[in-house]
């Protein structure tokens, strides 16, 4: 009990501290780059002005400003002028290697494997229901999505990996499971395949991803939710030195 | 005897019977008469495809009146046309398909995460009435594509000179579905499941939409015509 009142104090304290400008201007672009990158904000919306929005974050006007031009260098906002101007939402189509780069770089540690975590159990749990339910069609649907070994085509590994992902949530059968996966997978499965760029965890990837759909089409959940502890863990493991050599 | 009406206003189900045959015609109705609004759509686009692959625009202009008129019914989630690979000049791959609450035009659409453009001729509301140039009923599934909802879609295929330009088709929701159906279904105690025994909606509380039953370990079932959907007792 004391421990967890100690947590729950120390999480509200922080809630509370007082922020510099700085560090507000770093918050607001963390949080609209988050909500752009998961599709919160939709892709062409028009963000409030950047007063109305100081106004609605209860930052200054400039703190606002700042957080918006870091957010237009990242690619994540377009700004126009005139009537009719404003700045929109520009969601990212691949997102770019040097960006996501730039994102695990500033991610600590404990956050990467804190969202891994989050990310492992939900995607694992998906594995376990899809094998629960998955009849022969949609198992034969899930193998269309395997990929040849021999493709070295990096952003097609990616595709695959993500559209396998997202129908083992929708074999789930249920919506909300389904669309809180392709938020995961907007906001971290994207980082989770930077190291796909490597050939060794690529062929890893492959062997566990037909190991993966074989569980499902047969019914084996516990085998379907192994698929996909270990592909978590190795990408894991791979994002975790990739960091480290990007600090360095 | 058994009756539905899919009207403008809340669905009324009215059964009077409680044998299997009996539910499973009233299931026909309701998705015939969906099949039936879809079916003059069918044949308007049959005559513009037969002055060669028309453009997006014009097709978007043909199909709006008829999707309008599927989402004036509450079943309805969403409808519309759906272009087979390069059968339209100007667009390889279209949907002229609106839905949801705002009745949004789809159009070309992407896939989740990777922004890609959605290759959808591979899904099963696609792909089997290609195979077989028949109507088809898919699901329920979660449709993480357009939707993001749990899903029945219901499609008929567009032949011009027996070739597939497309499908005709609506979504339901299966919420709406299975409030639809309870009505028909609680007298005779009844399941209604597709082909590969998936339920869509149960009287009976411990089959939720989603799970699958064993059609060999069944006797006792009617078929909905040429649906391929069936009722049966659980």
């Amino acid at each position: 009990v004391t421990r967890s009142l100690r947590h729950v104090s120390r999480a509200r304290s922080a809630i509370f501290a007082p922020l510099g400008d700085q560090g507000r201007a770093v918050r607001v672009e963390q949080r609209l780059a988050e909500a752009i990158r998961s599709g919160l904000l939709a892709d062409g919306e028009r963000l409030p002005s950047e007063p109305e929005l100081a106004a609605m974050l209860g930052v200054a006007t400039v703190t606002a400003r700042e957080a918006l031009v870091s957010l237009r260098a990242q690619g994540l906002l377009t700004t126009t002028r005139g009537r009719g101007g404003g700045s929109f939402v520009c969601r990212p189509r691949h997102p770019d290697e040097a960006l996501l780069g730039a994102r695990l770089a500033a991610m600590s540690r404990v956050e990467l494997r804190d969202r891994a975590t989050v990310y492992r159990v939900i995607l694992a749990g998906c594995a376990e229901l899809a094998a629960t339910y998955a009849e022969a069609p949609e198992a034969a649907e899930l193998r269309d999505l395997l990929l040849d070994p021999d493709v070295d085509d990096v952003a097609r590994w990616r595709h695959a990996d993500a559209e396998l992902y997202l129908s083992l949530a929708a074999l789930t059968q249920s919506a909300r499971m389904t669309r809180e996966v392709v938020r995961l997978e907007a906001d971290f499965g994207v980082l989770l395949r930077l190291p796909l760029t490597d050939p060794s965890f690529r062929a890893s990837t492959g062997a566990r991803h037909r190991a993966l759909v074989e569980a499902v089409a047969a019914h084996e959940q516990h085998a379907a939710r192994r698929a996909v502890h270990d592909q978590v863990d190795e990408a894991l493991a791979l994002l975790v030195e990739r960091r480290a050599a990007l600090r360095s | 005897m058994s009756m539905v009406q899919v009207g403008e206003g809340a669905v009324r189900l009215s059964v009077t019977s409680t044998s299997l045959e009996g539910v499973a015609d009233s299931v026909t109705i309701l998705f015939e008469e969906l099949f039936a609004v879809l079916e003059s759509l069918r044949e308007r686009l049959v005559a513009r495809f037969a002055d060669g692959p028309p453009a997006a625009a014009s097709v978007v202009r043909l199909v709006e009146p008829h999707a309008r008129e599927l989402l004036r019914r509450p079943v309805v989630l969403g409808g519309g046309f759906v272009a087979a690979r390069d059968a339209l000049a100007d667009r390889p791959l279209y949907l002229a398909w609106w839905q949801g609450e705002s009745q949004q035009l789809l159009g070309q659409s992407e896939a989740p995460v990777s922004g890609d453009p959605l290759d959808y001729t591979r899904r099963e509301w696609f792909r089997v009435p290609e195979r077989t140039g028949r109507r088809h009923v898919t699901g329920p599934y979660v449709d993480y594509v357009c939707t993001d909802e749990y899903v029945v879609t219901s499609t008929a295929p567009v032949l011009v000179a027996g070739r597939m330009v497309g499908v005709v088709g609506v979504d339901t929701l299966v919420e709406t579905l299975e409030e639809t159906l309870l009505p028909v279904l609680g007298p005779a105690g009844a399941t209604v499941v597709n082909d590969h025994g998936r339920v869509l909606a149960s009287a009976d509380h411990r089959l939720d939409a989603g799970t699958v039953l064993d059609l060999t370990a069944c006797s006792k079932w009617a078929q909905c015509a040429a649906l391929p959907l069936r009722v049966l007792l659980a």
